[in-house]
């Protein structure tokens, strides 16, 4: 019988300090937005506390620069920093600034990079979907060994979008991983109001396409089987669809407060969440039963990612606002 | 130069950018094994093979979002709508998505793409096939539409259009698919010709005088202007010397062209196939008044179609677009007759 491989963990000890550079990149936002205004941030912002690993996990398993690639939605900080997009471009994008990765004409909702890979974030729930088709089919198109991911949630699946989209990656065998975050919520709208069928994941059954459910809250399963699974799609193109089990801490935007959210979950839950779900805290403990973390190292990455988060927004708040003269370039190619 | 038929001259435009490029592939329904709903790509899956005439189940948000995706990731696809009324139930890809990544991403992508497909009344498909939606397109920054007259001008464009950058709508007029060259050439000698070279194209934001006049500026797009030219000719018989522009484009739109008609008419009657209110017709003459106003005249006379759903009816689909002769009582109007 065959050895199971053992874990690469100072990969994981990576993969650790990149979910929390994300935690702190996004409590700083969350702790700034009262001062949002003197920072430039305006409209939503969505926060992506409590998801870390389901970003960090699967595109860590991705090679970017070979040519795989992703696309997501409105919550999408947290994918540009996993894929290695600099902080303070993401921040100032955040911002509205000059310096940000869209030149401060997108906002929190639309962080991208090209170089990256990273085809956007798109603000129309399940929108971002059916581009997925087409990623995906330019990289059968070139015969390219390529995957693209594409990121959405729960609230995606009840458009119809998603449904013309997935029938088509199974016709063509397009190799796309259709990633469902399912954090339980559409906005304020649980999955028990929303969806007839609550196992979300059978719904992909009758397009007979290849499916998995993973705990998004446990990087090693995150990255271990979507690694697999990725070089599978590599060898043989073909689309999958997964499940990721996950919780999101904050409000659906900042417009979703405290009372707002109220109307939909208690605070009892998001407590119980954090205590028992939380992704670092989970990947913590096994490192350091693993012995390859150890509490000197969580106070140093704890204390740069901090640092880093201040440093993007110190660069932000350095840079200009985008010249008027810009309101009208980037209309046209 | 050939004599083509308003159909051959998408398949001849289609056919040549799929030779020249193949980043180029075509994506809609009915569009490969079918041979195409109206023929135009008739031949096309067996030249060039399934992944570049892509056949698509009735999926329309699909079939854009194939399109956008594999765009942004450097590919060229003509995506089919098999009518442009068809396009609404993908009009969130189109607006929300095409029209504004280059935009919403400061310039990091591009969206070579093209949406094209047969538009506009004539074959009494009534309520749900017949519209001419292109104002819905116009009015989007991120987009560029496409409203050809003439053969020539179908083939010139398309092929602009496939080489464009960016997203292109072309609404092609259904009612002149299939009208022969004799009938076109009889309402102008010439009107069917297109020039065989392979590299033939027609730029966008260059309107085109069809006819010099010098009474009264008669302007139009798609099959109002083929109406226009047949309202000139009726207008000679009378003794007015009407002079026909062909906007080509509406984004870009010229207006330098129409203009530069009206400082020497002092008239002018803009027509537009459909509904008048907010429509195409209403901006150019707002236009003309911003611009032109004391060039003019008389009042600038709008000809559009009636503000209803299109009936099925032969004889109430008949009336219900503007005809020759609406176009000649308004420009006698313009004129005082």
């Amino acid at each position: 019988m065959a050895k199971k491989p053992t874990l690469d963990l100072t990969k994981y000890v990576r993969f650790y300090e990149q979910m929390v550079y994300i935690r702190e990149f996004e409590e700083l936002i969350g702790k700034e937005w009262n001062n949002a205004a003197a920072h430039g941030m305006g409209g939503y912002m969505h926060l992506y506390s409590g998801e870390e690993a389901i970003a960090v996990g699967l595109i860590g398993g991705m090679d970017l620069s070979a040519g795989d690639c992703f696309i997501g939605h409105y919550r999408d900080h947290g994918y540009a920093l996993a894929a290695g997009s600099d902080p303070g471009e993401v921040m100032a994008e955040i911002c509205g600034k000059a310096t940000g990765c869209s030149k401060g004409k997108g906002g929190s909702m639309h962080i991208c990079d090209a170089a990256r890979g990273f085809y956007g974030g798109y603000g129309i729930v399940g929108g971002n979907v059916p581009i997925a088709l087409g990623l995906g089919w330019a990289l059968k198109y070139r015969n390219q060994k390529n995957v693209c991911a594409c990121f959405f949630g729960d609230g995606s699946m009840n458009q119809g979008a998603f449904h013309e989209t997935l029938n088509m990656a199974q016709l063509y065998k397009v190799p796309v991983i259709f990633a469902l975050e399912n954090n339980g919520y559409a906005m304020g709208t649980s999955i028990e109001r929303s969806h007839a069928n609550q196992n979300l994941r059978s719904r992909v059954d009758s397009f007979a396409m290849r499916s998995v459910t993973i705990n998004g809250q446990d990087i090693f399963e995150v990255h271990e089987q979507m690694s697999q699974i990725i070089q599978e799609m590599k060898e043989d193109p073909h689309p999958v669809f997964v499940e990721f089990k996950t919780y999101r801490y904050h409000g659906h935007g900042a417009a979703d407060t405290p009372v707002t959210q109220s109307t939909y979950r208690t605070r009892d839950e998001v407590a119980r969440a954090k205590e028992e779900k939380d992704p670092i805290k989970f990947a913590q403990a096994k490192l350091i039963d693993a012995g390859v973390l150890t509490n000197e190292m969580i106070a140093d990455i704890q204390a740069r990612a901090y640092a880093s988060a201040e440093a993007a927004m110190k660069f932000s708040d350095e840079s200009p606002y985008p010249d008027p003269s810009e309101l009208i370039k980037d209309v046209y190619a | 130069m050939a004599r083509l038929r308003y159909a051959d001259a998408i398949s001849s435009a289609l056919r040549e950018e799929m030779l020249a490029d193949d980043r180029v592939f075509i994506a809609g329904e009915e569009v490969g094994q079918y041979l195409g709903t109206l023929g135009v790509t008739s031949g096309f899956l067996k030249e060039f093979g399934p992944m570049r005439v892509v056949d698509t189940p009735i999926s329309e948000v699909g079939i854009l979002g194939l399109g956008i995706g594999s765009a942004m990731a450097g590919l060229r696809p003509v995506c089919e709508m098999m009518r442009m009324d068809f396009a609404m139930v993908a009009y969130d890809q189109v607006i929300n998505h095409a029209a504004k990544i280059r935009y919403m991403f400061g310039g990091q992508f591009k969206v070579p793409m093209v949406i094209r497909g047969p538009s506009g009344v004539g074959r009494q498909l009534s309520a749900q096939h017949s519209q001419s939606l292109e104002v819905l397109f116009a009015h989007v920054p991120g987009l560029k539409v496409v409203v050809p007259a003439t053969p020539a001008d179908m083939k010139g464009l398309l092929k602009t259009a496939m080489r464009d950058d960016n997203p292109v709508i072309v609404m092609e007029a259904l009612r002149l698919y299939f009208e022969k060259p004799d009938v076109l050439d009889a309402i102008l000698p010439g009107l069917s010709e297109v020039p065989d070279d392979p590299d033939f194209t027609v730029p966008f934001g260059q309107a085109n005088v069809l006819r010099v006049g010098t009474d009264v500026t008669l302007i139009g797009y798609s099959t109002m202007t083929i109406q226009c030219l047949k309202a000139a000719n009726i207008l000679a018989q009378e003794g007015i010397s009407a002079e026909v522009v062909d906007l080509r484009t509406l984004l870009p739109l010229d207006m330098a062209t129409p203009i530069a008609s009206i400082k020497k008419t002092h008239r002018a009657v803009v027509v537009q196939e459909q509904w008048g209110l907010y429509g195409c017709a209403a901006e150019i003459s707002a236009q003309i008044a911003e611009r032109a106003f004391h060039d003019l005249d008389a009042p600038v006379q709008r000809v559009t179609g009636a503000f209803v759903p299109m009936p099925y009816a032969r004889n109430l689909e008949n009336i219900s677009f503007p005809s020759e002769h609406d176009i000649v009582i308004a420009a006698k109007r313009t004129l005082g007759r």
